[in-house]
């Protein structure tokens, strides 16, 4: 690869630079490539004569060559060595500009290129405590009904009626019956009285019985 | 239960006053159930003793807290919003004093070069 270079370079001095680097890459290199080595040295002679009378100007005999070499050296180091000389050429050649490559279009459309967006990592809490729950079994159930409609229900269907905060949906009836009288729940009814109050139907499970439960309440 | 104070509520402990608030709820709830289903006088009148106990064991419990989290972001730069000074909310969009002192070089200048002089009145 080295002797190769510096035969049809003269004329650039960027191109030398671009030489001087591979040069110290080329022989640390060597160690590891012998078979691209080998092949290199025989498809090189061949490609020399070639390319050195076709091509006149020094730059584009270069091109073809590299690309060459390209082709056939194996590693990825040796690929990363002429790119880099192929930067050094271009940033030669052009100056300040012409170093920056041209993104590729594969669509006609032209949609909002996707930013980083980081997560939320606030430097303070906006409030210092959050907002405690008011919806605590306390709160949702207010006190059984004692109605004569009421006992019926705790007598035949093994139901308990609570009056409920207008708040409280099904699931909240649920877990508040459970957690103030231990009791499982096999589901809920609710509706909200003409008087504006919420009214719970609470049935319970199997093997739970809907008079004790009133006894050990207090409502009888 | 016999009375409960602020004071003797101030020397418990967070978990104790939660404890006691459970106590006190399940109380509340006992007597409303007394009061549906026809109570002593003594009971219907117990309802609103243990609503103010309740609430004023929430009073201590939130004082204790916000008294914490004040003295945690005590040397902060940054505290969360309820914890800086309320004031007003002009006064707080103000310029502050450091910004109301702040000259321009300029100014400097002219007040070093041309101070107030300060004459006196021999007798």
């Amino acid at each position: 690869m080295a002797p190769k270079k510096t035969a049809p370079k003269p004329a650039a001095a960027g191109s030398s630079k671009a030489e001087e680097k591979k040069k110290p890459a080329a022989p640390a290199k060597e160690k590891g490539t012998k078979d691209g080595k080998v092949e290199k040295k025989s498809a090189k002679p061949a490609a020399k004569p070639a390319a050195k009378p076709a091509k006149p100007a020094v730059k584009k005999a270069d091109k073809p060559k590299k690309d060459a070499a390209k082709a056939k050296s194996k590693t990825a180091s040796k690929k990363a060595a002429i790119n880099k000389a192929k930067k050094v050429q271009t940033k030669v050649i052009k100056g300040a500009f012409g170093t920056r490559v041209r993104k590729i279009r594969t669509s006609v459309k032209f949609h909002r290129p996707h930013t980083f967006r980081p997560p939320r990592n606030p430097k303070y809490p906006r409030k210092s405590v959050p907002r405690r729950d008011r919806m605590d079994a306390f709160n949702v159930i207010k006190y059984p009904l004692t109605t004569e409609a009421a006992m019926k229900k705790i007598e035949d269907s093994n139901t308990l009626v609570f009056l409920v905060h207008t708040k409280a949906n099904k699931h909240h009836v649920k877990a508040a019956v459970k957690k103030l009288y231990k009791i499982n729940v096999a589901k809920v009814n609710t509706l909200i009285r003409p008087d504006g109050k919420k009214k719970a139907y609470v049935k319970l499970a199997r093997d739970y019985d809907a008079l004790d439960e009133a006894n050990k309440i207090g409502i009888i | 239960m016999g009375k409960v104070k602020c004071s003797e509520l101030r020397t418990k402990e967070k978990k104790e006053l939660l404890k006691q608030l459970d106590e006190l709820k399940t109380e509340l709830t006992n007597l409303r159930v007394a009061k549906v289903t026809g109570g002593a006088a003594s009971k219907l009148s117990k309802i609103r003793v243990v609503r103010k106990a309740i609430a004023r064991v929430y009073i201590v419990m939130h004082q204790k807290q916000k008294e914490n989290l004040r003295k945690l972001y005590k040397d902060r730069k940054y505290k969360p919003l309820d914890l800086r000074a309320k004031k007003t909310r002009a006064m707080r969009r103000a310029l502050t004093k450091h910004e109301l002192k702040l000259k321009t070089k300029k100014e400097i200048c002219k007040l070093r070069r041309y101070p107030t002089r300060v004459f006196a009145v021999k007798a």
